[in-house]
């Protein structure tokens, strides 16, 4: 019995000699001839599982104990490149040893395991070695400290420095880029070396991937990020696709695939996979990337479109291959919102910033969804600003250049011939992209920059009706237009806007020139000629159901000047049988010279100022409330018009509402230089429109339903809001053109209530009791 | 001071004088023109009846083609055209 333990005991410590981790220790002076001996024994024993599981076993503890804490031990926090970088090489560099004293006994542990034939895997792979790597990369990972990355990155950053650097570097300065240090001490060759060799090992531990690859990745991430700010701002008129793709291209691919193949720039084939997908990866963080950055800065893109078209372009690439698209609507959408959409920003220069939007978006993305998507809030500001159709009509019609609208209108009229060919083009469709409104109309894409303007509102009446307003002004404003252009302008919308919508303008145009050939007929006329001697006198007649609503302005004008168009009116008469004219005094303009001093002025001005200087001149000194006996103008109008004669320093306010002549040698001292004067004059001229406002005409189509709602009130004493508004669109509003929104009757029944016409009490409207 | 008017230009709106306001026919206002007209004034007169009543002469001369008699259409009474 005690020799057989005795006997078990030598078997052990053999066992021992050949496997020393069973005491913790690894150098052993067994050799090949007497390990043959001792699986010998083991074999007979019929313990080579056993023995092989025990020896796992403490292998996994060795590593545990010793390997992993000594290599992560290396692994502190490290402020300065060069010493991580150390660190790290002698942390690999240890780690590389010490799995290589693990060989021989690995080799032995093969072998035993061949004696086993039981197939077990070891770690869950087939082969000892392979077990071993996997069973060291599990104990490493399993006691990876939190901040193990510091020091993995350093290490990374100074290599790619050097790598960066070694193409391009500079040698005026004194300083290499790669490694700061001066080019006397350059230290780039011998960290290239340590690198290629550091890489080397943790691939043959195949511990890079493990280790480094998330570093490496979040690493070259944030390269490509710093290398996009640093080369991408501010220039939008260069296109920076290629130039990173190719950087990508040279510089980190370059950079990786020798990290991986230890060196050499051309990667063995199993590798060179396992890069093209890290290149994948990479090149559509690069686009994403890109994208963010130029998503960011897309409202000032737009601004400066056209010339910002290849970063458009850049953006339109990337967008193919990245799914940015939501991003994109919403941060331009709140970009539009707070740069442009406040009451600080002018409707021209809104309207400039939509139709950029427009023309930018249009060649992002041709199917118009985008651009449908971000401008919905722009159409809607748009709606409620007020002047809106002024300014779209104004710079359509504007002269020369600069005016974009302008350009397009004529631009359209040149296409339109061609469109017909277009809608041949079926094969050039392409299918809306996914995340479209479905509800979204059918219609022509293509739809132009001027109908996505007049579209704003929804119907191209009002729009017509405001450009009719503004050719009115114009044409009242200038004594001698120029028809010609008007004419060819006129032309030119009603292609877009169709025959019978401006068929009105089409009459006051004629109506401007039919009146310059009755005016040149009068002249001749006998009788007239004589009261033509004293002032030539013209008139515009125009043919009222065609014009929109002037306003309604009372002026009592000289007796002289009555006298004079009466005479003008019996000529007409004459010359046309049956018709006569209401002349509108407050319109139309003057030409007077006053002589004052020795002085002269020539002005021309509306006949209201010509009126009250006329009175001047009859008297010099006038009480407000004269003034507005004799001119039949209100007050307050009188007030503030006057001023016009006080800026010219012809007239002073002695006290208030007391109005006096300045005489001539007064005149002289307090007047500026009549060139000045010329020029005060043409900004002084009213530029406030004759005609009534569109908001005066809806009121006045509102004013129809009056007498319902006087009606309702009598007969049901009090009503709220609602009810007022459901009993009219019931019994009111059969005609079209008649329909009115909730709000449009609120604001009308208000005005309403504030000339006192109805009472508000608790919501309900009633009539006041008389 | 002495103020001298050089040229005065005056706006002031035509109408026809009759003694209506509407053409009876095609309902639109004289000052404005017939259906078939697009510029009112010159291009689409008012003719006056022997029976004071006047119309767009597009539009009686329409009705009185359309008709067996000649009769205005407002009184029913022989139409025949007042030149006065």
């Amino acid at each position: 019995m005690s020799q057989k333990s005795d006997e078990l005991k030598i078997y052990w410590k053999k066992i021992k000699y050949a496997f020393p981790i069973l005491n913790n220790t690894l150098p052993t002076e067994c050799t090949d001839q007497e390990y043959e001996e001792i699986t010998q024994i083991i074999v007979g024993l019929g313990i080579q599982v056993k023995i092989r599981d025990l020896v796992l076993v403490h292998v996994e503890k060795y590593l545990r104990v010793y390997v992993a804490p000594s290599f992560w031990s290396k692994f502190t926090k490290v402020e300065e490149d060069i010493k991580a970088f150390q660190l790290f090489k002698s942390a690999v560099n240890d780690l590389y040893d010490s799995v290589n004293q693990f060989s021989d006994m690995l080799r032995r542990l093969k072998h035993l395991n061949n004696e086993c034939c039981d197939n077990r895997p070891i770690f869950g792979e087939k082969d000892v070695i392979l077990g071993f790597k996997q069973l060291l990369r599990a104990t490493l990972l399993s006691q990876l400290p939190t901040t193990y990355y510091i020091i993995i990155n350093h290490f990374y950053e100074l290599s790619f420095n050097v790598f960066d650097n070694m193409k391009s570097s500079d040698m005026d300065e004194d300083i290499c880029l790669g490694c700061w240090n001066e080019y006397s001490e350059c230290n780039c060759a011998y960290i290239v070396k340590v690198f290629y060799d550091t890489n080397k090992k943790l691939v043959e531990l195949q511990l890079l991937e493990r280790l480094a690859g998330q570093v490496l990745t979040n690493f070259i991430q944030k390269k490509i990020e710093v290398h996009i700010r640093k080369i991408c701002t501010g220039a939008f008129d260069v296109s920076h696709m290629s130039h990173l793709e190719d950087w990508l291209d040279t510089t980190v691919m370059t950079w990786l695939t020798r990290i991986y193949s230890a060196g050499s720039s051309q990667a063995p084939p199993g590798i060179k996979y396992a890069i093209t997908k890290f290149k994948q990866k990479l090149s559509f963080f690069l686009y994403q990337t890109y994208t963010k950055l130029r998503i960011d800065q897309l409202f000032n893109i737009i601004i400066e479109y056209p010339d910002s078209q290849p970063a458009i372009d850049d953006i339109k690439t990337c967008l193919e291959s990245t799914n940015l698209c939501p991003l994109l609507c919403k941060k331009l959408q709140t970009a539009l919102e707070t740069r442009l959409l406040h009451p600080g920003v002018n409707t021209p220069d809104i309207l400039t910033a939509y139709i950029s939007t427009i023309r930018a978006l249009r060649h992002l993305d041709p199917s118009g969804i985008i651009l449908e998507t971000v401008t919905k809030p722009v159409r809607n500001y748009l709606r409620n600003r007020e002047d809106t159709v002024r300014s779209v009509v104004s710079s359509l019609t504007e002269e020369g250049t600069g005016s974009e609208l302008a350009e397009e209108l004529a631009k359209f009229a040149a296409e339109n011939d061609e469109d017909n060919e277009k809608e041949e083009a079926w094969d050039d469709w392409y299918p809306d992209p996914v995340d479209a409104d479905p509800r979204r109309a059918q219609g022509p894409k293509g739809s132009d920059i001027i109908s996505m303007l007049v579209n704003v509102y929804g119907s191209k009446e009002l729009f017509v009706n405001e450009y009719r307003t503004l050719l009115a002004d114009r044409l009242l404003a200038q004594g001698d237009i120029n028809t010609e252009k008007e004419i060819r302008y006129l032309e030119l919308l009603k292609l877009r806007f169709g025959e019978s919508q401006l068929h009105f303008c089409e009459v006051m145009l004629k109506d401007i020139s039919d009146s310059k050939r009755i005016n040149t007929l009068i002249s001749q006329d006998k009788n007239f000629a004589e009261m033509n001697a004293k002032f030539s006198s013209n008139a515009m007649i125009l043919s009222a159901q065609f014009w929109p609503p002037f306003k309604d302005e009372s002026l009592e004008l000289p007796e002289e000047i009555k006298q004079h168009l009466a005479e003008y009116t019996k000529a007409y008469e004459g010359l046309k049988g049956n018709r006569t004219l209401s002349w509108k005094p407050h319109l139309g303009n003057v030409n007077i010279e006053i002589e004052i001093g020795e002085k002269k002025l020539d002005l021309t001005v509306s006949p209201f100022n010509a009126t009250l200087i006329m009175h001047f001149q009859n008297k010099p000194e006038w009480l407000l409330e004269e003034l507005h006996d004799i001119m039949k103008v209100p007050m307050t109008v009188l007030r503030r018009k006057i001023t016009y004669w006080q800026s010219l320093g012809l007239i002073t306010e002695k006290s208030s509402d007391y109005y006096v002549l300045v005489d001539g040698s007064e005149a002289n001292k307090a007047n500026v230089p009549s060139n000045q004067v010329q020029e005060m004059i043409c900004e002084d001229e009213e530029t406030e429109s004759v005609m009534a406002s569109a908001h005066d005409q809806r009121e006045g189509e509102l004013q129809v339903f009056w007498s319902y709602i006087v009606g309702m009130l009598t007969n049901l004493d009090s009503l709220p809001l609602e009810r007022i508004h459901q009993m009219l669109k019931m019994f009111a509003s059969q005609a079209p053109g008649t329909e009115c929104s909730l709000n449009e009757l609120r604001q009308f029944l208000d005005t309403k209530v504030r000339t006192h016409q109805l009472v508000l009490q608790g919501g309900m409207y009633k009539l006041p009791k008389l | 001071m002495k103020v001298t008017v050089k040229s005065w230009t005056g706006v002031a709106t035509w109408r026809w004088i009759a003694n209506d306001d509407n053409c009876g026919i095609c309902r639109m206002p004289f000052d404005s023109c017939c259906p078939d007209c697009k510029l009112p004034g010159d291009d689409c007169p008012l003719v006056w009846g022997a029976c004071s009543h006047c119309f767009h002469i597009h539009c009686i001369v329409k009705w009185l083609h359309s008709q067996p008699q000649q009769q205005c259409p407002m009184c029913r009474q022989d139409w025949k055209f007042n030149n006065k």
